[in-house]
């Protein structure tokens, strides 16, 4: 299935929109988990939150931009609506990890 | 005084979450005619969604620890050990939907059917998770108003 005319960052910024949902999560479980983590978060801005805030940014940016650049410029080749699909599994898997998590961390 | 901070935090929240609603149901009526309309609306959302993330977290950052430590003074410390924990952490999520529903509405949705299909996904998460968000910072509040009204025996 093509894509019927959407701009690439329509596909690469979705892209990068589920795995940082999911990428939030795992930060969330690393920084509560690991002391060294958190304190490198913490180090970083002197404030853990806004470090994880920057990461995620950052990433999101990244892989956004790197996305659209892929195929030689043409972008990612995934479909929209397979876009979709993944865009509702990354965000509400993430969400779920981070409401999952917290609800049996110590 | 940090009452206004966080008043314009929730209003801008809210306003989000309203924006959102109207852009679902925008996107779900998509013709040539509204194009323009939805668009301009999903950059007022997004720049709400960036106003209310940035007031809420210079108040994070600057003021929460007062609030904290009543809270976990008080009867209900779940407040912030679940609610304040979870909520700082899914409203990341929130504020990338919200960035990302322009790009997602600069295609042509009349036209495009999966293009609409995706709008649609994107604005119904965003009211999801903003008034999850909403709840859960209804709950910190009332973590403090609960914490102060106990009686010291």
């Amino acid at each position: 299935m093509e894509n019927p005319a959407v701009s690439k960052h329509t596909i690469s910024f979705g892209l990068a929109l589920a795995l940082c949902a999911v990428l939030n999560a795992l930060l969330v479980i690393a920084k509560e988990k690991s002391k060294g983590v958190a304190e490198w978060m913490q180090k970083m801005t002197g404030n853990h939150w806004v470090t994880h805030v920057a990461i995620v940014l950052v990433v999101y940016l990244v892989l956004g931009f790197g996305l659209a650049g892929m195929n030689r410029g043409q972008g990612s080749k995934t479909t929209v609506h397979r876009l979709t699909g993944i865009v509702y599994l990354g965000v509400i898997a993430g969400v779920l990890i981070v409401l999952g998590f917290y609800l049996v961390a110590d | 005084m940090n009452q206004p901070i966080l008043m314009a935090h929730v209003v801008f929240g809210v306003g989000c979450l309203l924006v959102a609603v109207w852009i679902f149901v925008d996107v779900l009526h998509a013709s040539a005619t509204n194009q323009a309309r939805i668009r301009r609306m999903s950059w007022a959302l997004a720049a709400a969604m960036w106003s209310a993330f940035l007031i809420g977290g210079y108040w994070y950052v600057v003021f929460y620890k007062a609030d904290k430590s009543i809270i976990l003074k008080g009867p209900w410390p779940f407040a912030h050990d679940y609610f304040m924990e979870t909520k700082e952490h899914f409203v990341i999520t929130l504020l990338l939907l919200a960035t990302y529903l322009p790009i997602a509405a600069s295609n042509n949705l009349a036209a495009n059917r999966e293009a609409r299909r995706l709008a649609l996904c994107v604005a119904a998460l965003v009211a999801v998770l903003a008034l999850l968000a909403e709840g859960h910072g209804a709950i910190i509040a009332m973590g403090v108003k609960v914490a102060l009204l106990v009686k010291p025996n």
